[in-house]
C-alpha cells in the first residue's frame, strides 16, 4: 500500500504550496489533516470520493457546459482535500474585501450621480463612460440605501509569496455560492470525524443572511416583502444553484415569463391571480433584464421591469449597470478608487496590469505576449483569454490582431504562478493543483461575509485555469479558529 | 402557487404516470407471450401490434420499424427517444419538468426521479431482453415510490393536487386505451352473447388485462373466478374502490380538483369542475348494460374525449401565461373563476398589458 503523500512533491520553490512549507514540513492548521490522510490508501480515498460524486449526482447538483451537445449537464469536481484558513489570515481576507467592496459600491454610486471621480481625473472618464455595462439610463437613480452590489464574488490568488491578490471582481452575477454549501455538507458525510477536530466556522447560513439583506433592500414598507429569485431558467449553466437558492431561502425561483408588469409594479402569474413583487434577487444579466429597454429579442426578460425600478417599486439585486465596476480595464484603477473614496490604502492588493489602451502598455503587452495572461475586459468564466505561455505562435498572433483592432477590450497580466494544494488528481494520486478563492460578500445596511468561500482547483495537470467550464473543480474551505 | 410550477407538477406527474402504464403493458404482454408460447410464436405480430394501438399510432412506429415483434415494440415503446410515450421520453420529461420546480418539490421526490433516470441511462436493451420481468418491475416500483414518497414528503397543498390531477387523469386515459383496444380484439362478433369467455386463451387475455391494472387480485375478492368480460368492464371502469379503475381515477382527480377551487357537490365554480363533475356523474349513475347501450368502443372514446377537455380547460384556468381566455364551452353554463377574491380581476388585467406590445 502506498501512502498517500509519500510521492508529493510540494515543489516549493517554485510556487506555494497551501500545505508544505519551504521547509518541507506541514503548516501547524494542516497537521491534523495531514495525520488523517496518513491512515488512508488511495483505494480509501476514492471510495469517498465515489459515495460524495453520487451523493451530487443524485441530488442533480450539477453545472451545464455551454458549445458541447451531448452530456450538457455535468458534476462540478469535488476534491475531497478540504482547503484550511486560520482565523487571523481569514480576518485580514474580510476586512480587505469589505474594504473594496465598499469602495467600490462609492464609486458606482459617485459615477451614476456627480461623478466627482472623473472630474477629479483619477479615473478617465472615457473608460467609465466608454464601458460596455456603464448604463446611461441609470444616471440620477438611486437604489434602496443606496446599495448597487448585494452579491459579489472577488476571486483571489495568492502568488509565490503567499501573499492574497485581488485576481478579479465578480460584480454582477457571481455563482457558485451554492458548492460553498454543498460541499461542506459532502464533507461532513466523506470526513465527519476530522471535521470535528477542527473548529471549522460554519457557512450554513448563508441563505438566511442572503435573504435578511433581500429583504432589506425592500423599497416597499412590508413586515413581510416578497422576495424572488429570477433565473434564465433550466438551461442556464448555474440553474442548479438558483433553485437551491430559492429552496433555501423558501422564496420562488420565478422565470421572466412567470412576471408580469402593470402599472410599474411586478407581479406573479400564479393560479389564483397575480401577486406583488417586492425584491428581485436576478440571476439574468442586465441585456436580457427588460425587452423594452436591452435587449428587444431577449426571451429571459420582464417588459416593463426596468420602469418599475426606476419607479422605485421594485428592488433588483444586484443594481442595473454594476457591471462597469467589475470591467477589467476599471479593475485595474480600484486601489486608486479604495484611496479617493475611503482615504486608505488597499488592505488586498490587485495584480499588476497593463491595459491594451494605453499605448505604452500595449508595446510591452505585444512584445511579451509569450509571458502573459491576455482578458478580454467583460467575459467571464474563462472564455476569451490568451495564456500566453501555454497557447502556440498561432494563438498569439490572433490575439494581437484582437488586440489592436481593440484595445479598450483588453488587459494583460503576468502569469502568476497561483498558490498550489494536494489534491486528488485523477482518480489516482495526490498531487498539486493551482487554486483560487471566491468569498461572497452580502451587502444589505452593511457589507458581511460568511467564513469561507468556493475553493476553485484546476484539477488538469499543470493547468491554471481554474473555471467550472475548463474543466475546474472545487474544494470545502475551511476557516479554523486556533 | 406560480402558474408555471402548478403546470409542471402536472405534467411530472403525468408523465412519470405514463410510464409506469407503458412498462405495465409490455410487462403483461411478455409474461402473455410465456403463456401462449405453446399455441404461436413469441414474436406474433397479432400480440405485438395492439400495444403500439393503446400507446402510440401505428404511422410513426412503421417510419422507425419493419415488423411488429417483440424486439421491435419494445425498443421503441422503451428506449426510443423520438417517440415521445416511451418510457425513456416520459421520464426524461417527468425528470425535466422537476428539474425546473426542483425547489418547490421536496428534494426526496427530486432524487427518486433523477435515479430512476440515471438507471434508465444505463440500462441496456439486451438486458431488457433477457430479463424483462425485472426490468419493468423496477419503472413499476419507481413510479409506486415517487407517489409514496411525495405523500409522504410533500405539503398537502395546491401543488399536491395538481400532481394528484395529472396521475389520474393520465390513468383514466390509459385505462381506457388499454380496455378499449383488448375489448375489440377479444369481442370478434358483435350481437354475441357475452356470456362466460369459453376459450381458454381469451381467459388468459382477459387475466392479462386485469394484472397490467394489477387488478386480477382485486378482482377475484370481488368476482370470484368468473373471468366474464362484463365483469371485467364493470370492474375496470365503474368500480368506486378499485384504484387504477376508471372511475376511481375520475372521482379522484375531481377531489383533487375541488380541493384547489372550493367547489362542492352541484355547485362548481369553474368550467374545469363542471367537465370533471358531469364525467364523475356519467360514471356513477351507467351500468355494464348502460355501456353495451352505447357501444363499448363510443363510451371509452367518451372518456378518453372527457379527459382532453378537462385538460385544456385546466390549461387555460390555472397554467396560461398569456391572456388566458376562459371561455366556457356553453354560454349559459359557465361560470367565472371566482376562487379567490380579485383572481379573475387580475389575469384580465395582465391580458390588457400584455396587448399594448
Amino acid at each position: 500500500m502506498t501512502r498517500l503523500f509519500e510521492n508529493y512533491d510540494a515543489g516549493a520553490d517554485r510556487f506555494f504550496d497551501e500545505v508544505i512549507s519551504k521547509e518541507a514540513a506541514p503548516r501547524a492548521h494542516y497537521d491534523k489533516m495531514m495525520r488523517r490522510f496518513a491512515q488512508l490508501s488511495v483505494e480509501d480515498v476514492r471510495a469517498r470520493k465515489h459515495l460524495v460524486n453520487l451523493f451530487f449526482r443524485n441530488q442533480g447538483i450539477t453545472f451545464t457546459v455551454y458549445g458541447v451537445e451531448e452530456g450538457i449537464e455535468r458534476i462540478f469536481p469535488f476534491d475531497l482535500i478540504p482547503r484550511i484558513i486560520p482565523a487571523p489570515e481569514w480576518d485580514m481576507i474580510e476586512r480587505g474585501l469589505i474594504q473594496r467592496i465598499t469602495a467600490l459600491n462609492e464609486f458606482l454610486s459617485d459615477i451614476y450621480h456627480d461623478q466627482k471621480i472623473l472630474k477629479d481625473k483619477v479615473v478617465p472618464a472615457d473608460l467609465v463612460l466608454g464601458s460596455k455595462h456603464f448604463r446611461r439610463e441609470f444616471v440620477g437613480v438611486r437604489p434602496p440605501l443606496g446599495v448597487y452590489i448585494h452579491v459579489t464574488g472577488s476571486d483571489l490568488i495568492r502568488n509565490t509569496d503567499g501573499r492574497y491578490l485581488v485576481l478579479e471582481d465578480n460584480l454582477r452575477t457571481p455563482s457558485g455560492v451554492s458548492y460553498m454549501l454543498q460541499n461542506r455538507q459532502a464533507m461532513k458525510r466523506a470526513f465527519p470525524v476530522l471535521f470535528e477536530r477542527y473548529k471549522v466556522r460554519p457557512v450554513d447560513g448563508y441563505p438566511q443572511q442572503l435573504l435578511r439583506t433581500l429583504q432589506e433592500i425592500s423599497p416597499t414598507q412590508k413586515n413581510d416583502p416578497k422576495v424572488v429569485v429570477l433565473t434564465p431558467g433550466i438551461y442556464n449553466s448555474a440553474y442548479f444553484e438558483h433553485s437551491f437558492l430559492a429552496q433555501q431561502m423558501g422564496i420562488q425561483l420565478t422565470e421572466g415569463r412567470d412576471l408580469v408588469v402593470n402599472n410599474n409594479k411586478v407581479y406573479t402569474r400564479t393560479t389564483r391571480g397575480l401577486q406583488r413583487v417586492d425584491v428581485i434577487y436576478r440571476r439574468v444579466d442586465d441585456d436580457f433584464l427588460d425587452p423594452l429597454v436591452f435587449r428587444p429579442d431577449s426571451k429571459l426578460g420582464v417588459a416593463g421591469l426596468v420602469n418599475a425600478y426606476r419607479k422605485g417599486n421594485v428592488a433588483l439585486a444586484n443594481a442595473i449597470g454594476t457591471g462597469v465596476a467589475d470591467d477589467k480595464v476599471i479593475y485595474s484603477f480600484v486601489p486608486e478608487i479604495i484611496k479617493y473614496y475611503l482615504g486608505e490604502d488597499p488592505i488586498l492588493n490587485n495584480v499588476e496590469t497593463w491595459l491594451a489602451s494605453n499605448p505604452k502598455h500595449l508595446k510591452y503587452i505585444l512584445q511579451n505576449l509569450d509571458k502573459l495572461v491576455v482578458k478580454a475586459a467583460n467575459e467571464s468564466g474563462g472564455y476569451g483569454m490568451l495564456v500566453g505561455p501555454h497557447a502556440t505562435q498561432e494563438e498569439r498572433e490572433k490575439f494581437a490582431e484582437l488586440i489592436v483592432a481593440n484595445p479598450r477590450n483588453y488587459i494583460a497580466q503576468p502569469t502568476i504562478s497561483l498558490s498550489r494544494h494536494p489534491s486528488f488528481m485523477g482518480d489516482a494520486e495526490i498531487a498539486p493543483c493551482h487554486i483560487d478563492l471566491r468569498p461572497y460578500v452580502l451587502y444589505g445596511k452593511s457589507p458581511s461575509i460568511v467564513p469561507g468561500g468556493l475553493t476553485r482547483v484546476a484539477l488538469k495537470r499543470g493547468s491554471l485555469v481554474v473555471n467550472s467550464s475548463q474543466g475546474g473543480g472545487s474544494k470545502d474551505t475551511w476557516v479554523i479558529d486556533i | 402557487m406560480l402558474s408555471r410550477v402548478a403546470e409542471s407538477l402536472f405534467w411530472m406527474s403525468r408523465y412519470f404516470e405514463r410510464a409506469e402504464n407503458t412498462a405495465r403493458f409490455l410487462d403483461v404482454n411478455f409474461n402473455l407471450m410465456l403463456d401462449l408460447n405453446s399455441i404461436t410464436s413469441v414474436d406474433h405480430p397479432n400480440y405485438w401490434s395492439p400495444l403500439i394501438m393503446v400507446m402510440s399510432d401505428h404511422g410513426d412506429f412503421r417510419a422507425h420499424y419493419d415488423e411488429y415483434n417483440a424486439n421491435n415494440v419494445t425498443d421503441y415503446l422503451v428506449f426510443n427517444r423520438q417517440n415521445s410515450s416511451s418510457i425513456i421520453s416520459s421520464i426524461g420529461m417527468a425528470r425535466e419538468n422537476a428539474r425546473s420546480i426542483i425547489e418547490s418539490i421536496s428534494s426526496e421526490m427530486w432524487e427518486q426521479i433523477n435515479n430512476l433516470y440515471h438507471y434508465l441511462q444505463s440500462v441496456t436493451p439486451q438486458q431488457v431482453h433477457n430479463d424483462p420481468y425485472s426490468f419493468y418491475k423496477e419503472i413499476k416500483n419507481a413510479s409506486h415510490l415517487f407517489q409514496g414518497i411525495t405523500d409522504n414528503t410533500f405539503s398537502r397543498s395546491e401543488g399536491w393536487d395538481f400532481v394528484q390531477i395529472g396521475k389520474y387523469l393520465e390513468r383514466a386515459d390509459n385505462s381506457a386505451r388499454l380496455i378499449d383496444v383488448k375489448y375489440q380484439m377479444l369481442m370478434p362478433k358483435r350481437g354475441q352473447h357475452l356470456d362466460l369467455v369459453k376459450n381458454s386463451v381469451d381467459i388468459i387475455q382477459w387475466m392479462a388485462v386485469l394484472k397490467s391494472c394489477s387488478a386480477l387480485e382485486a378482482f377475484r375478492k370481488v368476482y370470484l373466478s368468473k373471468i366474464d368480460p362484463d365483469n371485467i368492464l364493470r370492474f375496470l371502469i365503474l368500480d368506486r374502490a378499485f384504484p387504477r379503475s376508471i372511475t376511481f381515477s375520475i372521482c379522484a382527480a375531481q377531489e383533487a380538483l375541488w380541493r384547489i377551487s372550493g367547489s362542492t357537490t352541484h355547485r362548481y365554480v369553474n368550467n374545469v369542475d363542471r367537465l370533471i363533475g358531469k364525467m364523475d356523474a356519467e360514471l356513477s349513475y351507467t351500468t355494464v348494460d348502460d355501456i353495451h347501450m352505447r357501444g363499448v368502443h363510443g363510451f371509452l372514446e367518451e372518456i378518453q374525449d372527457g379527459v382532453i377537455k378537462v385538460g385544456e380547460q385546466l390549461h387555460l384556468l390555472y397554467f396560461a401565461y398569456h391572456t388566458p381566455k376562459i371561455e366556457p364551452l356553453d354560454a349559459t353554463e359557465g361560470l367565472a373563476f371566482t376562487g379567490v377574491a380579485g383572481g379573475r380581476a387580475n389575469w384580465s388585467q395582465s391580458q390588457q398589458q400584455q396587448q399594448q406590445q
